[in-house]
């Protein structure tokens, strides 16, 4: 059965109109007094036919705002269930595999196996993002393009019973004090009359006549579209933040004097050295004195960032390093480079040797020689001394012995730092002889060293000269680094999504017709998307300044109550 | 405008659909970065001691034993020996053993490999390739099956009872 769209003015309509694009005039529903439905201008949004391909059903399932809350409550349900056990990067150095199974038992093994241990991170939860996010594209577009259409081509003579079956109306005789009643002129008298007092208002005016249409404050409709652009940016900007080189967020410590690797980065940084100042007593206020309280003043960290240009990240080689820049980090003034921030974050004191130079000492001739560096990182092999050949047959960054006597190192850190020698030259046996060297005295003394290396212990010293040949890292500072190229694009999304909602929520959609009929039938119609009180305020206001003496409460038609 | 508007809701359904594909596939297949049994062993390249260049993929075809160690651990330095005889008795079976040193002096892993006669290779890391195994202690040993996968996995020391039930079992094939 086809269903007839044409209405009695003569203009044809799309199927699913519902207030007729040129009049006005409801094509269903004509018996009815209640209110019209006024979205969209009761222009028809979709397209209804009879066989809906994938694309229309797919469309349409988007398309649907109840769709939409749905997506978005089951959103925050299920980040609500992240919420239970802490979450994967709470911690470092887990394995998340075992850990909770470990502490929750199977509620944990669970939690884990389903993704909620990383909840954010998961790709179901993205899927959800894309799904709202293609919900705001399809929602808002199958919305804005007939909306826009509708608004942009407005008649200014509408039906009759489009004028009375809105919200706000009024039915009047011309005020017989001012018009002559009867008279077509009289019609176009008071139109004219009324459009200068309804520019006063704001409104942009168009007459046809004995017909006004004043409208103002349309672009505060497309406020919701706007701010609907936004979150797409904003949700697809979070999106791209899984992309690699976009997005980091680790804690690096630094020991004073070398440059440490920035993994996923052909970066390294050097601290050069870290300063920690505490106030003075008199710095202090009066209530913290004597207190022996020590309150940081600064963290500094000079900090040089190079960059790797050949041989990374391969242990036993020395990476080629080219300086980039230097900064003096301190709290809360990170170093900046390219994207790349480095702040102060934490400190820890742990005082080791990086490097000593020392002389070799032959009491039998009285001569010294050197000096050779020995690094407590990674020490060359092999010295030519004087006269003497010292081949490095072994090296203990923190030198101990286990229970059975038998030497080992607790840990890779230069804390007890020992050298174990081959010395080939004059005095000595053909195949070398065995030289321990501690570097710290105190070790020297701990594990007796002269009675280690006998009677070569009589014979040479190997040490350094003064203080000055000893380097020393007093401090290992804790920077966090972070990269983060979104930034930018959630700025601009949260900025779009602001100013569509100021749009929308500061100012409304007002429009008002009117039209004198046989020069002495008044009939108002207005329409707004918010705030009625504000229009029939606004509305009786105009009427009165033009003799209509009428109060806002009786423009009132019906509908809510707003 | 109603003429593009199929034009227009395939391209952005289209673009959902490759977005949603995207997060699918680098989701499922990034799942924690940490390989474990079953999953095909991460190929990388470190080089040896020696100063050549050695990756994991020259060895396929071949039982693969990779151990993350440092002469600092002790349990490291206990299960070696363990290694090293295992090894000299599958080598010609086709057995490989790449030992992944993590940020040891050169010259400490040398006295080491003198100490305890080692024979397998020895290859330099700096944290990049623990990284990729999602290796966090000291000692962890993957052994891979001949086509790469990850047939063993232990993260501690490691017994002779562990080590000669894993290549007995993979050997045969």
């Amino acid at each position: 059965m086809i269903h007839n769209t044409k209405c009695e003015c003569g203009h044809q309509n799309p199927v699913g109109t519902v207030l007729c694009e040129n009049c006005g005039k409801p094509l269903e529903d004509e018996a009815n007094t209640a209110p019209l439905e006024m979205r969209y201008d009761g222009v028809a949004r979709r397209s209804q036919r009879e066989n809906p391909s994938i694309i229309d059903r797919v469309w349409r399932f988007f398309s649907s705002v109840k769709v939409a809350i749905y997506l978005i409550g089951i959103t925050t349900g299920l980040s609500a269930l992240g919420t239970i056990y802490p979450q994967e990067n709470t911690f470092l150095g887990i394995d998340p595999a075992t850990h909770y199974a470990e502490n929750y038992g199977v509620l944990g093994e669970w939690y884990y196996r389903l993704g909620f241990t990383d909840t954010f991170g998961t790709w179901w939860f993205k899927l959800l993002l894309i799904m709202i996010g293609a919900s705001l594209v399809i929602c808002s577009l199958d919305r804005v393009l007939p909306l826009y259409r509708a608004l942009s081509k407005q008649q200014v003579r509408k039906h009759l019973s489009f004028l009375t079956r809105q919200r706000v109306v009024y039915r009047g005789e011309l005020p017989s004090d001012r018009y002559m009643s009867g008279s077509e002129a009289s019609g176009i008298q008071l139109v004219t009359d009324l459009t200068p007092l309804l520019k006063k208002k704001g409104y942009k005016v168009h007459t046809d006549g004995s017909a006004l249409l004043a409208e103002k404050h349309r672009f505060s409709r497309w406020g919701p579209y706007i701010n609907h652009i936004g979150l797409i940016i904003f949700l697809l900007a979070l999106l791209f933040r899984g992309l690699p080189g976009w997005y980091m967020d680790q804690y690096i410590g630094f020991v004073e004097g070398e440059p440490v690797a920035i993994p996923d980065t052909p970066y390294y940084l050097k601290n050069e050295s870290f300063t920690v100042q505490y106030y003075t007593e008199k710095e202090l206020p009066t209530e913290f004195r004597g207190q022996g309280r020590m309150v940081p003043k600064l963290y500094e960290t000079k900090a040089v960032l190079y960059e790797c240009t050949a041989d990374c990240g391969m242990s036993g080689v020395e990476p080629v390093l080219k300086e980039v820049t230097q900064h003096d980090i301190q709290v809360n003034k990170p170093l900046n480079y390219r994207g790349l921030l480095a702040y102060q974050f934490d400190y820890r004191e742990t005082p080791q040797i990086r490097a000593i130079r020392v002389y070799l000492t032959d009491h039998k001739t009285e001569e010294r020689y050197g000096p050779i560096e020995l690094s407590t990182t990674n020490p060359k092999e092999q010295f030519d001394v004087g006269s003497f050949e010292l081949i490095l047959k072994d090296y203990y960054p923190e030198f101990d012995l286990n229970e059975n006597g038998t030497p080992y190192t607790k840990s890779r850190s230069p804390l007890a730092p020992a050298y174990i020698f081959l010395m080939h030259g004059p005095g000595l046996p053909a195949d070398g002889e065995i030289y321990i060297y501690f570097a710290r005295e105190i070790d020297k003394q701990r594990f007796s060293q002269d009675k280690l290396n006998g009677q070569l212990a009589e014979r040479f010293e190997i040490g350094a000269s003064s203080m000055d040949d000893v380097s020393i890292s007093q401090y290992t500072s804790y920077l966090n680094i972070r990269v983060d190229r979104v930034l930018p694009y959630l700025f601009a999304g949260g900025i779009l999504f602001i100013i569509g909602v100021v749009m929308g929520v500061y100012w409304q959609h007002r429009r008002i017709w009117l039209r004198i009929d046989e020069g002495k039938e008044i009939t108002i119609g207005a329409h707004t998307n918010k705030n009625w009180f504000g229009i029939r305020k606004e509305l009786a206001d105009v009427l009165q300044k033009a003799g209509i003496r009428i109060d806002q409460k009786q423009l009132d038609n019906g509908g809510n109550r707003k | 405008m109603l003429r593009y508007k199929k034009t227009i809701q395939v391209v952005i359904l289209l673009a959902v659909v490759v977005i949603s594909a995207f997060t699918l596939i680098s989701g499922l297949f990034n799942k924690n970065g940490n390989p474990d049994i079953g999953d095909k062993a991460p190929d990388f390249t470190l080089r040896e001691l020696g100063g050549d260049e050695s990756s994991l993929s020259d060895y396929m075809g071949k039982v693969v034993i990779v151990n993350f160690w440092g002469t600092y651990c002790p349990p490291c330095v206990r299960e070696m020996p363990l290694i090293q005889s295992y090894y000299e008795q599958y080598k010609e079976k086709g057995v490989v053993v790449l030992a992944v040193n993590e940020n040891d002096p050169l010259v400490s892993i040398k006295a080491f490999i003198r100490q305890y006669k080692l024979t397998f290779p020895i290859l330099l890391d700096k944290d990049t390739v623990r990284k990729q195994y999602g290796v966090t202690e000291y000692p962890t040993t993957f052994i891979l099956d001949t086509k790469g996968k990850i047939a063993y996995k232990q993260v501690g020391e490691i017994n002779e009872s562990f080590i000669r039930g894993a290549l007995t079992k993979l050997v045969k094939q």
